[in-house]
């Protein structure tokens, strides 16, 4: 039960009962106590005295009994309430003088004195303090000037202002004393005029203050204004027959009435300010405006000139800095210059150049870079894309083929197997050597972009490992855009050729032909799953051919090659298996070597798509990316699109070895200096700055429809930059093969036409006429197509 | 309501106990003297554009009476306006008034608390009584002004502590100041105003405890015996009129003379504050 209820519950009757017991039974008196209550009588009567028969026994005995036996208190009390009432008395006496009877009341109670207070208040003299005793106060010093607290000075303690200030204030006593003894003199001899001052003082009043005052001359009520020499008010100050005219005000009054106006006139007087005055606002006598503005908030606007010099000149710290900063500069100084470069652009790394750097900019060699690269004899190169639907083996192929081409040992492999087979995917051992991130191993598809090289006699590729996956669809638009043709590989067994030609082998091979890639190697993989059978081989030879011809692809650039990824046959070492004897064509390497490369833009201004940003012991920032044109060597000013910062090039690779330059086609790693990592991001277009990309939000573009188009959101993919955007409008529908135009301002497009749109982006974004983009929508491709 | 964002003395303040020299003490045994005659005001200090943050401002101080120990008058005002109403507030076809007048906590005798009693409220709203028949109101609808006056100094004697109860004669001082200050202030703030205000105390005082009561302009509590009534007026003096009017102390009802007198006398020591605003405006224009 709670305690609430205890109490809710608790029967009151009871408790209150056992209380009254209690009273009850101590409402008898003790036999001590009655023993103390007769003692105690006796003892006040005695103390009473006469009084006592002024008082009755059970008065004394009440009063006891209240003040617990104490017998000066009961007394005290006895002679207050019964023998001497004071209060009551008192004003029965004296009616209005209370303060004298209360000054007579402890003479009027006649046994004050007892052992008891005599104790108490012993040595006390009542009122008649011997001198000695006396506390002496010492007043503490006032503070000057009358002021109301501030500190208490000392006069010889005074600060100059103080000293300044009460000399001045002392001459202007001494000077008001003797202007007012001649100024007194003055009005009593002129006492007549002083009717003229009075109206001059008047004129200003009205003149300064408006025009509105035109009226008050004569008020509304024709009334006019108040002198005290008008008679008409006058009138009234005449001394009235009652009042006796002796008395002061009256007598002042009409006798004042002629005096006002010259005592008007002393007061006129403006006073001098006081020292508090003439703290604030300087000495008094300048009341200028102009010195008011030495209180704006610009105090060394009014010091002299050689004061104001002092900071125009370098500091001596300064003088020191730069000249250490100039001793340090001298390696530094050194700027790479490129060739044609505008004066502006050298005034700018001038600039950028006066920055103190750890490490000096590094020295160009100002080569011919176009020169250099003919006179090379070096390989041709190339980088090719794989695509082909997920799972088409796609890794495994590539995997395969570097490790026939030697590029990886079999001991790599080897190891990979073992792992893999640890995880029970002994398939995928080979797809490992490309596929080498952990996420992609577990999933067992390729996420993004892995590149490779490898070389043969004539040519050294890049290989360029899409991912096959829909959702992965943006890294394989990347891995196209940088290559110059693709393997489309296609997966022969049974029920997965047909579900890749709906899947990702129909939408990989519409974008690589949108991204460019005109050449096309069709590697019909997993053939050994079906027996090497020729028939299969030509039933997805004519319907892939059909369908890339319809793609755009001419056929004299698409050859098929039966492979087997998994097993290597075809692909560098012709087949041994007897049932593909049928088979006399080229390997896949072969066919890769009498691939044509596609011409590179070798004159036309850098441009670099930037595919990786990373750490190196080299540098900062570190990029890779393949030249799209133009080219670059080392020292090389460079510009960062979009952020538009800029960067020099410290060193860099291409392949994996050091060199001076680099030219359009080849995959190289910038090492930059003098730039933020923040300001380089994947995606970025390194360019060059005499000749910027330009950043656009807008643009016109051709495309082909992949699906139905209409002016909607779309992501905009090149390369490895994608930015959101929607499509504004269709401008006009044109004929695929002529590109005239077929209809004007049409409200969609089908799938499979040709129209010029206008895509707008929520950001700016580098981008220039002649590249290709790619639109998506909802994870799908909806069109792809060149920019005007 | 308490004030919570300052740290304030002890509750239970007390007064710092006040030492009587010998010759203090004489000079106060004689005191009663009024060094000027009946109808001479002090003279006093005025000067315009003191605070540069604000849009007018004026400075006014009235000399002590020359006996040690006694301040004289300080007041400081400025003005921010007209500025436009808050958007809360609603549509006023005139400008909008707000008057302040605060005594500094070291301003007289007694110490005065940060937050505005009620003595300081009631001068507030007789200065916006006085101030609103000067300015020309219409020529700023939905706007405000404020006026916010500082007493620095109070006018008060620091050896009067015997003779208690003589503020209410200070407060009327204080505020003929006050009207005058911010009469000077508005002017420098540039509002349209249809004339100089300035305010003027005159009192009926016994000089003696025998002596038969006489009429006397700016008085000073401590140079008189007794204060009978006092009389504070704001005059308009080129069109004569008077914009505000308070009267304290107990006159007799039957002595209507003596009202009119007590007005012409405020009306007089007005009229010499004005002069003394006139030059000090004067200067500034010039």
């Amino acid at each position: 039960m709670s305690r609430h209820q205890a109490v809710r519950n608790m029967d009151w009757h009871d408790a209150l009962d056992e209380d009254q017991a209690y009273d009850s039974q101590e409402d008898e008196l003790s036999a001590e106590d009655r023993a103390y209550l007769t003692q105690g009588t006796l003892d006040v009567q005695a103390a009473l005295g006469v009084e006592a028969s002024k008082v009755t026994v059970a008065q004394i005995e009440e009063s006891l009994w209240y003040y617990y036996f104490d017998t000066n208190k009961t007394v005290d009390y006895l002679v207050k309430k019964f023998i001497n009432p004071p209060q009551k008395a008192a004003p029965a006496v004296k009616k209005s003088d209370g303060y004298l009877l209360q000054k007579d009341c402890p003479a009027a109670a006649p046994i004050k004195p007892r052992q008891s207070f005599s104790h108490l208040f012993k040595d006390l003299p009542w009122g008649n303090i011997p001198k000695d005793r006396e506390t002496v106060f010492i007043a503490p010093q006032m503070p000057r000037m009358g002021l109301l607290g501030g500190s208490s000075s000392a006069p010889s303690k005074m600060s100059k202002l103080q000293q300044l200030a009460a000399a001045r204030k002392k001459k202007a006593d001494e000077r008001a004393a003797q202007e007012k003894f001649e100024e007194t003199r003055t009005q009593m001899t002129e006492l007549s005029v002083k009717e003229e001052s009075r109206t001059k003082e008047n004129i200003p009043i009205a003149g300064q203050f408006g025009k509105r005052l035109k009226t008050s001359e004569l008020t509304a009520e024709g009334r006019k204004p108040l002198t005290f020499d008008d008679p008409e008010r006058l009138g009234h100050r005449q001394p009235s027959p009652q009042e006796p005219p002796q008395s002061p005000p009256q007598g002042l009054e009409t006798k004042s009435i002629a005096v006002a106006g010259a005592e008007d006139t002393v007061a006129v007087e403006k006073a001098e300010p006081s020292a508090f005055a003439q703290t604030l606002f300087g000495p008094g006598l300048d009341r200028s405006i102009p010195k008011l503005q030495d209180l704006s908030p610009m105090p060394y606007t009014g010091l002299p000139p050689s004061a104001l010099e002092a900071f125009s000149k370098p500091s001596p710290d300064d003088v020191v800095l730069a000249a250490q900063a100039k001793a340090g500069k001298k390696t530094a100084v050194v700027q790479p210059k490129k060739k044609g470069a505008s004066s502006a652009d050298a005034v700018t790394s001038d600039i950028k150049g006066l920055k103190l750097e750890d490490a000096p900019l590094p020295k160009s060699r100002n080569l011919d870079v176009l020169l250099e690269f003919e006179n090379s004899k070096s390989k041709k190169t190339a980088s090719f894309v794989v695509v082909g639907h997920v799972d088409a083996g796609k890794s495994t192929m590539m995997g395969r083929l570097l490790l026939d081409l030697g590029v990886v040992d079999q001991r790599t492999v080897d190891k990979l197997r073992q792992e893999a087979t640890n995880i029970g995917k002994s398939s995928f051992a080979l797809a490992w050597v490309l596929d080498q991130r952990s996420e992609e191993r577990a999933r067992g598809v390729t996420i993004d972009i892995a590149t490779n090289r490898f070389e043969t006699d004539t040519t050294a590729f890049t290989i360029l490992d899409a991912p096959g996956h829909r959702d992965f669809i943006p890294n394989m638009i990347a891995g196209a855009s940088q290559a110059d043709f693709a393997i489309l590989v296609i997966d022969a067994s049974t029920g997965a050729f047909e579900s890749g030609l709906k899947g990702q082998t129909r939408e990989h091979s519409l974008l690589i032909r949108s991204m460019g890639v005109s050449r096309i190697l069709v590697a019909v993989n997993k053939l050994d799953m079906v027996g090497w059978s020729q028939e299969r081989f030509d039933e997805i030879k004519n319907q892939v051919s059909g369908f890339l011809s319809a793609t755009g692809f001419q056929v004299k650039n698409i050859t098929f090659i039966p492979v087997s990824g998994l097993h290597g046959d075809n692909l560098v070492r012709k087949s041994t298996d007897p049932a593909a004897a049928w088979y006399t064509g080229a390997t896949l390497v072969d066919e890769l070597e009498n691939s044509e490369p596609s011409v590179r833009a070798l004159a036309k201004p850098l441009r670099m798509t930037i595919s990786e940003v990373f750490r190196t012991p080299q540098s900062q920032v570190s990029v890779s990316g393949r030249l799209d044109a133009g080219s670059l060597q080392m020292g090389d000013a460079l510009l960062i699109q979009p952020s538009g910062e800029k960067a020099y090039v410290k060193s860099l690779q291409v392949d994996e070895a050091p060199v001076d330059w680099a030219v359009a086609g080849q995959n190289a790693v910038l090492h930059l200096s003098n730039i933020d990592p923040i300001h380089v991001r994947v995606g970025d277009i390194i360019c060059d700055p005499t000749k910027p990309i330009q950043c656009l939000d807008t643009f016109s573009m051709k495309a082909l429809a992949f699906e139905f188009l209409m002016p909607m959101q779309v992501d905009v993919h090149r390369g490895r930059m994608h930015a959101a955007g929607r499509i504004e409008e269709l401008t006009a529908l044109l004929d695929k093969v002529t590109g005239a135009v077929v209809k004007k301002k049409p409200k969609i497009a089908k799938p499979a036409t040709v129209a010029r749109i206008v895509v707008k982006l929520g950001s700016k974004v580098p981008l220039e006429a002649g590249q290709r983009v790619v639109l998506r929508s909802g994870g799908e491709t909806v069109a792809a197509g060149l920019l005007e | 309501m308490t004030d919570r964002r300052r740290i304030n003395g002890p509750v239970g303040a007390t007064i710092p106990l006040v030492f009587e020299d010998v010759e203090d003490y004489e000079q106060v045994a004689t005191k009663a003297a009024r060094s000027r005659a009946p109808n001479a005001v002090r003279k006093m200090y005025l000067k315009t554009g003191v605070t540069p943050s604000a849009s007018g401002s004026a400075y006014l101080e009235i000399e002590t009476s020359g006996k040690g120990g006694v301040s004289g008058l300080k007041l400081s005002c400025t003005v921010y306006g007209p500025r436009s109403l808050p958007r809360s507030s609603p549509f006023s076809p005139h400008i909008i008034l707000s008057t302040h007048v605060k005594y500094a906590p070291f301003a007289t005798k007694q110490r005065r608390g940060y937050l505005r009693d009620p003595a300081e409220r009631d001068l507030g709203s007789h200065l916006e009584a006085a101030l609103r028949g000067a300015i020309i109101a219409d020529r700023w609808p939905k706007s405000g002004v404020d006026i916010i006056v500082s007493i620095i100094e109070g006018d008060q004697d620091r050896e009067t502590s015997k003779t208690q109860g003589d503020e209410a004669w200070d407060i009327m001082n204080a505020l003929s100041g006050c009207i005058t200050v911010a009469s000077a202030a508005l002017a420098d703030a540039g509002i349209d105003c249809v004339d100089t205000v300035a305010g003027g105390v005159a009192a009926l005082v016994r000089d003696t405890a025998d002596s038969s009561p006489s009429i006397v302009v700016d008085p000073i509590p401590s140079e008189h015996e007794k204060i009978l009534a006092s009389c504070c007026v704001a005059y308009l003096p080129t069109r004569n009129e008077v914009t505000n009017l308070w009267y304290k102390g107990d006159l007799p009802a039957s002595d209507m003379e003596l009202y009119t007198k007590l007005v012409e006398k405020g009306i007089q020591a007005s009229t010499n504050a004005n002069r003394v605003l006139l030059e000090c405006l004067g200067e500034t224009v010039n």
